[in-house]
């Protein structure tokens, strides 16, 4: 019998939606009401989201964001500060008990492993990815998707990134940049460091396309069946509490 | 109030914003990209360097016990990356 997941493709909701459903999985999990899980998730509206230990001040134009739009928000996890475009990008999350067989107690192997199901999933794409330490995944050494993870209570939490098209502008806009002399060499220069799964096919790629062969890579990689489900009311009526955390200055601008 | 930045070689960035007193730490915040689980004890490594001398074996010291007593991991940076960076933010401190 091969392994079952639960698979949830929620769609479009805000950053702190988002961000509140991936806790209210992950603590589901830990009180074993839920199966392991992937899911995928858009923002709408475009939104950024810093790292835990980041300060938002210091990487997030504000203004720009309210002028724009764009949510801001503070993740659970480490690692960098990311734009998350509503038309641009596909992320996904992993929720796993932590005694799992695919979990090791070192955080860079379980980095790879994890990004492995990526990886399998960009290459049926035809796109030749490969992991890259610490937390990325590159094409020719162009970054393609990005990674952070974090462990509580007997559960792994993963969460990331997948580019399917990139919108430079509107990221360096809303990320702020070291100074403004270098904003428009910072734009120019995006080509040289990330890619995209449209600009390295070269033709338009859907979402659905996308979502397809990533559920390939997923149960190839892992060896499991992603079956689809439901939230339960235990997750809906936990996502409704966090939004709160998740939207307050408190959260957002501890640091 | 004293800051710095660093990248580290194959690893991440840290930025350590501090207010020096007498050549003790009065006041730290160390943000960046990294990664440190779990993640809530970077507030007792911050709150275990306050009151701290700002002396390089000192400071490692310091946050090897926090490190140890909260079992904690770090990718991306290490003890001597955070060291290292708060010393740079000291020599900066107007």
């Amino acid at each position: 019998m091969v392994e079952e997941w639960r698979f949830l493709d929620t769609g479009l909701h805000n950053a702190f939606y988002n961000m509140a459903l991936d806790e209210a999985i992950a603590i589901a999990k830990t009180k074993n009401l839920v199966p392991n899980t992937v899911r995928f998730y858009r923002w709408q509206p475009s939104a950024v989201s810093i790292g835990y230990f980041q300060s938002m001040e210091d990487e997030v134009d504000i203004a720009a964001c309210n002028e724009w739009r764009v949510d801001y928000v503070r993740r659970v996890t480490g690692g960098g500060a990311v734009y998350h475009d509503k038309e641009g990008e596909l992320t996904y999350s992993i929720i796993v008990a932590e005694n799992h067989r695919l979990i090791s107690k070192d955080f860079q192997e379980t980095y790879q492993t994890l990004c492995s199901s990526l990886v399998q999933g960009l290459n049926l794409l035809g796109i030749p990815a490969k992991f890259k330490q610490i937390n990325d995944i590159v094409v020719s050494e162009k970054k393609i998707s990005g990674s952070a993870q974090t462990r509580k209570m007997g559960i792994v939490l993963q969460h990331g990134t997948i580019l399917r098209r990139v919108n430079p502008t509107l990221m360096f806009t809303i990320l702020k940049v070291p100074n403004e002399k270098i904003r428009d060499k910072l734009i120019k220069n995006v080509d040289e460091r990330v890619t995209s799964v449209e600009r390295y096919l070269g033709k338009e790629v859907s979402f659905e396309e996308l979502k397809k062969a990533l559920i390939n890579g997923f149960e190839k990689a892992f060896q499991i069946k992603l079956i689809e489900g439901q939230l339960i009311d235990f997750e809906k009526n936990l996502t409704d509490k966090i939004i709160k955390k998740y939207s307050s200055d408190d959260w957002n601008f501890r640091k | 109030m004293g800051r710095a930045l660093l990248k580290v070689k194959g690893g991440k960035l840290v930025k350590v914003q501090l207010t020096r007193g007498k050549g003790e730490i009065q006041k730290i915040k160390i943000t960046g990209d990294f990664f440190l689980h779990p993640e809530e004890a970077i507030d007792a490594l911050e709150q275990a360097l306050i009151g701290k001398p700002l002396k390089e074996e000192d400071m490692l010291q310091v946050i090897k016990n926090v490190i140890r007593e909260k079992n904690v991991t770090l990718l991306g940076v290490s003890p001597e990356d955070f060291v290292k960076c708060i010393l740079m933010a000291c020599d900066r401190n107007g």
